[in-house]
């Protein structure tokens, strides 16, 4: 635990020390205040549901750019085969670098904080449905981050890590598009429990659903396990 | 080489097994959390939560086994509320297809998916069509929106839980039901489309599954027997009566009542009254009841007060208003009938009276002490005839009769101009066919949204902090770390 908590400081020391986090931080905001002042204005509800769902989608591409460099960057930089050499278990240093990233979601998300105080100023928002907008926002996060990671870990590339990463997650964001179309309700059915929106969707109302908690966990460990596999796959390649 | 390759392909495929084996197991539990969910409705009002009504209906349907395919028609894109309208639905049905096995619903964008509306023949925007086998019920924007008119904040209430809630009351009666409608002394006619008709009356109670067929009380069957109420009957109609009924017809209605019949009489000031009428309990006064303030939009049609029943409870609690054409006010006897039960259902305001006659007041009836009555008027009546009474066999169900000092209310003319008249007609129907269950599932929970009442300035002023004092904090940490670090 030691050593995850080791890699956990070093790579939030790391983040922030490069100008990158910055202008990540900086695009993140920028996007949630435009979607809060669109929302406001478009529906006038004291609410951050149009803004909270905008960011989800958001992140979906934004993430993955957040994680590419974990595994690429140290196999690209030769670090990574003296982590893998060093005393380090696998699952320790996995555990830092997504603990890492999911505080840098956290504080993403802290910096939002002043638009719930912006609808208390003017309205009267309901706490509760705000509540479970950022637990749910905060769950995808840790999906797209598992997703993220593993596809760090398939190549040398920060880049391609980064638009492989996106393009595992694209399938999750247009499942539910799809299932407007299709007329057979099987497929349909089955492209909605695919769906990222129509899991984040119960959160943005107000409601925390279990099978919606248990989608987004599983989900995280899933790409947690495959990355796993694909690093400890580097060993006997 | 060999070896390596060998040992490559022994891990390679141990491990591409092992990951499928790990993500078959993950969609297992997953579809095992779905079969079991639990939801916690955390918003405040928990909108989220459906009714017992609601739940009971769905549970009811699942044991039919029979599918229920909801297809909801998008509102109009650009105008106002269409966000929060098409949202709204959406978000019920997302609720009602979670607690049903059977219930399917699908959401189309009625400008792109023009085909599927031709299919089914859908013309207005935010239609929701509830199909069930064969039998199909649409619902329109009046059903599941009502305008809020106790604030501009907020614009309106969504009803769409009752709406559809009604809907599957009416997919679970089990077949449809006969109204008669009696004719032959002038009344207004079932297949008449214009003013004076009951066209859309048969359209409405046809959507409650109420088939609506006309009654001749004068001619005798083959045999010579004299004529009765159909068997089927849910219930007979006399509105509008512009002659008296023969004996005939009233031995024939009051035989119907004995036998714990419904009676919807529709009475019109200045004409012919059942000679019955007197045994209900009621008189027919002479004169018209009229308002000053409570009309819509004349003196000569009186909004009335509804009063707390099984029949007004939807109207009181939507608030939608119902409209009366000069109607015959209606009094008491004292004492009544035995075994006669009134409840009053239509009354006028503080500022009603029976008007009679005598000079106007600005082109409109005004209120003579000397020749007028004072109100409130009574204008409705929800009567019970119980068995052992003097009307009702002692071993027969309770007969109702539900007598309106107005026929006019049902033609189309006033039917659909009062907001509340279809729903009158349609929970009158309910109540005198003994459809009690679904009169309560016309009880929806309004929902509004919580809304900002922003200033122009206000809006501007928040889009500035949203879009520039946040980035602009972070860009300017950055530029401090940047510094810091410059040179290291």
């Amino acid at each position: 635990m030691t050593i995850a908590w080791a890699i956990f400081k070093k790579e939030l020391r790391t983040f922030f020390v490069s100008p990158l986090a910055y202008v990540f931080l900086g695009v993140f905001l920028l996007l949630a205040g435009f979607f809060f002042s669109m929302g406001v204005s478009l529906t006038g509800e004291a609410s951050l549901r149009i803004m909270l769902a905008n960011l989800s989608i958001s992140l979906l591409f934004l993430l993955p750019l957040l994680t590419m460099r974990h595994f690429a960057d140290e196999r690209r930089s030769g670090t990574f085969e003296l982590l893998m050499t060093a005393p380090v278990p696998l699952w320790a240093m996995l555990l830092g670098k997504w603990f890492a990233s999911l505080a840098l979601c956290v504080i993403l998300l802290l910096g939002t904080l002043l638009f719930p105080g912006i609808l208390a100023y003017y309205g009267d928002p309901d706490w509760g449905v705000i509540l479970t907008g950022y637990l749910g926002l905060l769950l995808a996060c840790s999906a797209f981050v598992s997703a993220g990671l593993f596809s760090s870990s398939l190549t040398d590339e920060p880049v391609a890590a980064g638009l492989i990463g996106v393009v595992l997650l694209l399938p999750f964001w247009v499942a539910g598009s799809i299932s407007e179309m299709v007329d057979t309700d099987g497929l349909r059915s089955a492209l909605r429990h695919l769906s990222l929106l129509a899991q984040i969707e119960p959160f943005n109302r107000g409601v925390i659903d279990s099978a919606a908690v248990a989608w987004f966990l599983l989900v995280t460990f899933g790409f947690l396990f495959l990355t796993w596999r694909s690093i400890e796959s580097r060993r006997w390649r | 080489m060999n070896q390596i390759w060998r040992r490559r392909i022994a891990y390679g495929s141990n491990a591409t097994l092992v990951s499928v084996m790990i993500i078959g197991v993950l969609v297992l539990v997953y579809l095992l959390a779905d079969s079991q969910r639990v939801r916690w409705d955390l918003s405040a009002d928990a909108l989220n939560t459906l009714q017992q009504d609601t739940e009971a209906k769905l549970r009811v349907l699942d044991d039919e086994q029979v599918p229920v395919r909801i297809t909801a028609f998008t509102y109009q894109r650009g105008k106002d509320d269409t966000v929060l309208r098409d949202r709204a639905v959406r978000d019920l049905l997302v609720e009602l297809d979670l607690r049903s096995e059977v219930l399917e619903y699908r959401i189309v964008d009625f400008d792109r998916e023009r085909l599927t509306a031709e299919k089914l023949g859908v013309t207005d925007y935010g239609t929701v069509v509830v199909q069930r086998g064969e039998d199909r019920i649409d619902l329109r924007d009046r059903d599941m929106f009502r305008r809020n008119p106790r604030s501009a904040d907020l614009p309106f209430d969504f009803l769409g839980e009752g709406a559809l809630s009604r809907s599957f009351a009416q997919l679970l009666a089990p077949t449809r039901r006969v109204a008669y409608v009696l004719q032959g002394h002038g009344e207004p006619s079932p297949t008449d489309r214009g003013a004076t008709g009951l066209s859309e009356l048969v359209t409405a109670l046809d959507l409650e599954r109420y088939e609506v067929a006309p009654l001749d009380l004068l001619r005798t069957d083959r045999e010579g027997r004299g004529p009765v109420v159909p068997e089927d009957a849910a219930f007979v109609v006399v509105a509008g009566l512009r002659s008296g009924l023969t004996p005939q017809e009233d031995d024939a209605l009051l035989a119907y009542l004995s036998g714990g019949g419904s009676v919807l009489l529709a009475l019109e000031a200045g004409q012919a009254a059942p000679s019955f009428l007197p045994r209900l309990g009621l008189l027919q006064l002479e004169g018209v009841a009229m308002d000053t303030v409570l009309v819509f939009p004349f003196r000569d049609r009186p909004v009335p007060v509804y009063r707390d029943h099984a029949i007004t409870q939807a109207l009181r609690q939507s608030q939608k208003i119902s409209v009366l054409a000069a109607p015959a006010p209606l009094r008491a006897t004292e004492p009544l009938p035995e075994g006669v039960r009134h409840s009053p259902l239509l009354v006028g305001g503080r500022e009603s009276w029976i008007e009679r006659g005598g000079p106007s007041e600005g082109g409109g009836a005004a209120y003579q002490a000397e020749l007028d009555a004072p109100g409130p008027t009574l204008m409705a009546v929800a009567v019970d005839l119980l068995p052992g009474g003097e009307l009702v066999r002692r071993t027969r169900p309770p007969a109702k009769v539900l007598v309106v000092g107005d026929a006019e209310w049902l033609t189309n003319g006033l039917l659909l101009e009062g907001p509340g008249n279809r729903d009158l007609a349609v929970a009158a129907a309910q109540w005198l066919a003994g459809d009690e269950a679904r009169l309560s599932a016309t009880v929806g929970r309004p929902t509004a949204q919580r809304r900002l009442a922003l200033t122009g300035q206000e809006t501007e002023r928040i889009r500035l902090i949203s879009l520039l004092l946040l980035p602009g904090l972070v860009a300017l940490i950055g530029l401090f770390t940047w510094w810091g670090r410059r040179g290291r």
